[in-house]
């Protein structure tokens, strides 16, 4: 090949590639979401003379030009796998992976959050609590099992640990940090796998005073696949999507979730959630700020209030056999002084469950 | 809009092609003027009225200056000269510098005036430079005036030199303004410019920008992360900027203009001198040819040519930004250009060149890291911090993390930004079936290099939403 036709091969390649995208965009049609990342992609933003004057329109456009940007998955997943395999860095937008597990890094420490969770607790307590057993428990994230000991950066726990301990009145700690493996948290999300989580159950028994057979109860394992976990997408490798595995017995069966959000009752798995935007919304309906799960089998009059995060869904249910009723609020949907509107605080067992991730980004508590 | 941009790449690169290679010879010019147009207004919708007074006030000056020379009135179109650059500085000035002497005149004078918070024009430095040197020209008698207002509003706001430069000369583009070949070569050479360019900036500048972010954002700091930073930016800003020029070169070459060299490998240079040959070329030359030679240059006495040497490098820190940092930035370089001169010089030429580079990189990386700097105490900290005079750890695991995870971009932007790669492709060249191997294996790379520059330019987008997950 002479320079003359390599001039041209260049010069035709590359109008092609821009000419083909160019008309590929305009022709394909706009999507409205984007499970990867799991939010609402920008649509084609309409054109006005202000918001073009002001740049609002240009802003939206630029957005939309990348949102709505053809084959975009598949460029994501490109540049990935060249800034994994051919620049060997070791994180993609804070995503990295060992040994097929993904996890997105957090770090560092806001002690300033720390201390601003702590005190949150500590408000709830003042406001509504006082005189009722109260624990804290705090769900490690995955980089606390693999982080260190594989070069990442990562939180101080330990100094985390201490923060919440100096700054939380009147609550017993529940450790579950010792309970827990990286085996325990799926491969591709940031939760908590709820099939392994008796050794969680048997240390909030032992420590909350239940029936220390909690965690030996039967239960039927029910496995939906594919689920793909919310560092899946994020991740934009090429990876094996894993098992999503729910226990569930009579009780749980039986048992009457009402959804305050929504003013309806539901059960406690929503196996139609499961292949959609977000498939661990299978437990107790996702993001909720506050429901109730009442047991009709229940042999005590006992009931539970958990703070809690999405990590709180999958445990809830096997607390069920101890108690009548389960309360579980989300304080990122629902202010604290709202609550008494619709809790009656009176001699029940109260959990603060949180996890890392929430409580080193304590502003999202309301 | 900038040009590593899927906006400017995938809609408004493909919408100019198709235009401006479907109109008449004639019209190309119009078309591209109006693109210009398009391209700066999407970027200030403002602002462009301002664009089109200065280009106004340019060639209006132009055409005074030439009309006074053909009349022989020296007097009267020095006068118009100086009206243009009165005109085009007092613009800078106001837009560019007016909260920068405010802030200092209420510091010296414990005044109260209110700042006026003026967003920067874009470009404003580029254009206002680019006009000046045409008024200037018509004024020396070495360009030709230009009488018709549509070319030279295009040379002014030809959109691949118009945001970034390089600082294109009138005289560079005149011919090419009335009448200009394309051909299958030029094009060919565009591409491999620009995309060269793109991937500068895309695959390497953002991405040991990405590096520099992450030192800033650290409260930890140590030496070697000092040292990180230091050289990720300085090799971010070459980057960054080589790039870019790369890019306006290439697209210039799509268009049939062509533009002069604005870098030339400056991280191998032996001497300050020679870097600042080799660095922003066209903005070293502007300031030679219009404020140092001006002023006398180096034909001067000593104690004149110190003045001048040390107002031209004061200007030139100025240019680049509203802040003493950039001041002292640029009178750093003008200091180490007296000492080579006087003492450096001599002592180098007794040294291997090594020791001439590495004092060269030295005092580059130092000057890079007070050009960045939010201040002038941010500038000092910072150096305070690479020589270890900083109360902190040598090396802690965030700053291994860091230089391992970003070793390979580091090691291929140091490799880039030297000859090698050049010096290679002509040394397979020179082989046996050379010619044929580089031809085959040009295309592929190219389109390679476009398609990782738009998966780094989509992923941009990436934003998961997380709020509720945890």
């Amino acid at each position: 090949m002479n320079s003359t036709v390599k001039n041209k091969l260049v010069s035709i390649s590359f109008v092609f590639v821009l000419a083909v995208i160019f008309l590929l965009n305009l022709i394909c049609p706009s999507q409205d979401l984007s499970f990867s990342e799991r939010r609402k992609l920008q649509q084609f933003p309409a054109v006005t003379f202000s918001s073009f004057l002001d740049g609002s329109w240009i802003d939206k456009f630029e957005k939309y030009s990348l949102d709505q940007f053809v084959f975009r998955e598949e460029f994501r997943t490109l540049k990935a796998a060249v800034l994994f395999k051919l620049f060997r860095q070791k994180d993609n937008n804070g995503i990295y992976l060992i040994n097929e597990h993904v996890f997105k890094m957090e770090y560092p420490l806001k002690e300033r959050s720390i201390e601003k969770a702590a005190q949150k607790l500590n408000e709830i307590y003042d406001y509504y609590l006082q005189g009722m057993n109260v624990y804290y428990a705090i769900i490690p994230d995955k980089n606390y099992f693999a982080a260190a000991q594989n070069g990442y950066p990562c939180l101080d726990y330990q100094r985390l640990l201490e923060l919440m301990n100096e700054n939380v009145r009147n609550m017993k700690y529940v450790d579950l940090f010792n309970c827990l493996t990286l085996a325990d948290y799926y491969r591709t999300d940031l939760h908590w796998r709820q099939d392994r989580l008796q050794p969680v159950v048997a240390q909030l028994a032992r420590e909350m005073d239940l029936s220390p057979n909690l965690a030996a109860r039967q239960y039927i394992s029910v496995t939906k696949y594919p689920f793909y976990g919310a560092y899946f997408g994020q991740a934009a490798l090429p990876l094996e999507p894993e098992e999503l595995i729910y226990l569930t017995n009579a009780t749980i069966e039986d048992a009457v979730v009402y959804n305050y959000d929504k003013k309806e009752y539901r059960k406690v798995y929503e196996a139609e959630k499961f292949g959609q935007i977000d498939s661990y919304d299978l437990f107790l309906s996702g993001a909720v700020a506050l429901l109730t799960i009442e047991n009709p089998h229940a042999q005590s009059q006992k009931e539970l209030i958990i703070f809690r995060d999405s990590y709180g869904s999958s445990l809830a249910p096997l607390l069920l056999e101890e108690y009548q009723k389960i309360t579980l609020i989300d304080l990122r949907y629902i202010a604290t002084h709202k609550l008494g509107e619709f809790i009656d605080f009176k001699d029940q067992d109260v959990l603060f469950l949180y996890s890392v991730l929430i409580l080193n980004n304590s502003e999202m508590l309301k | 809009m900038v040009f590593a941009s899927i906006s400017f790449l995938y809609y408004f690169l493909p919408i100019v092609f198709i235009i401006y290679y479907l109109v008449p010879q004639a019209a190309q010019n119009i078309v591209l003027l109006l693109a210009s147009l398009v391209f700066y207004s999407y970027s200030e919708p403002v602002y462009i009225l301002l664009m089109l007074l200065a280009i106004l006030s340019g060639f209006l000056h132009g055409l005074v200056i030439d009309k006074f020379k053909s009349q022989k009135e020296e007097k009267y179109s020095r006068m118009a000269m100086i009206s243009s650059v009165v005109v085009s500085i007092s613009l800078l000035g106001f837009f560019k510098y007016a909260d920068f002497f405010i802030a200092n005149f209420n510091h010296v004078f414990k005044a109260n005036i209110s700042f006026l918070r003026l967003v920067q024009p874009i470009g404003i430095s580029f254009y206002t430079f680019q006009i000046l040197s045409y008024t200037i020209e018509v004024y020396r008698g070495s360009a030709d005036v230009q009488r018709n207002f549509l070319h030279f509003a295009l040379y002014v706001s030809l959109f691949p030199q118009l945001i970034a430069g390089p600082i294109v000369r009138y005289t560079t583009v005149a011919s090419a303004l009335d009448s200009r070949r394309h051909s299958w070569e030029d094009f060919a050479i565009g591409v491999r410019r620009f995309t060269i360019g793109l991937a500068k900036k895309v695959l390497l500048a953002n991405v040991l920008g990405e590096l520099c972010s992450a030192f800033k954002a650290v409260s930890e700091k140590t030496v070697l992360f000092y040292w990180l930073y230091a050289v990720a930016f300085t090799l971010q800003i070459y980057f960054d900027f080589s790039g870019y020029s790369d890019m306006a070169i290439g697209l210039g070459k799509f268009f049939g203009f062509h533009f002069l060299e604005n870098f030339n490998y400056p991280y191998i240079a032996q001497s300050i001198t020679e870097f600042w040959r080799r660095w922003h070329i066209s903005l070293g030359t502007w300031f030679r040819d219009y404020l140092y030679i001006p002023l006398g240059g180096n034909r001067v006495s000593t104690a004149r040519w110190l003045f001048n040497i040390l107002l031209v490098w004061l200007v030139t820190g100025f240019w680049h930004g509203a802040d003493w940092n950039f001041i002292i930035w640029g009178l750093f370089f003008g200091l180490l250009l007296i000492l080579e001169k006087y003492f450096y010089h001599y002592l180098f030429a007794k040294l291997p060149p090594f020791f001439s580079h590495l004092y060269v990189l030295f005092c580059v990386i130092i000057g890079f890291v007070i050009f960045d700097a939010g201040g002038i105490y941010d500038g000092v900290s910072s150096v305070m911090g690479m020589l270890g005079l900083l109360e902190m750890p040598l090396f802690n695991q965030e700053a291994l993390y860091y230089l391992q995870s970003y070793a390979v971009v580091l090691l291929l932007a140091i490799i880039g930004s030297t000859p090698l790669f050049n010096v290679l492709v002509r040394k397979v060249k020179s082989k046996k079936h050379g010619e044929l191997i580089v031809n085959l294996v040009e295309p592929v790379f190219l389109l390679v290099l476009l398609l990782m520059v738009t998966a780094y330019l989509v992923d941009g987008s990436f934003n998961p939403f997380l709020y509720f997950r945890f």
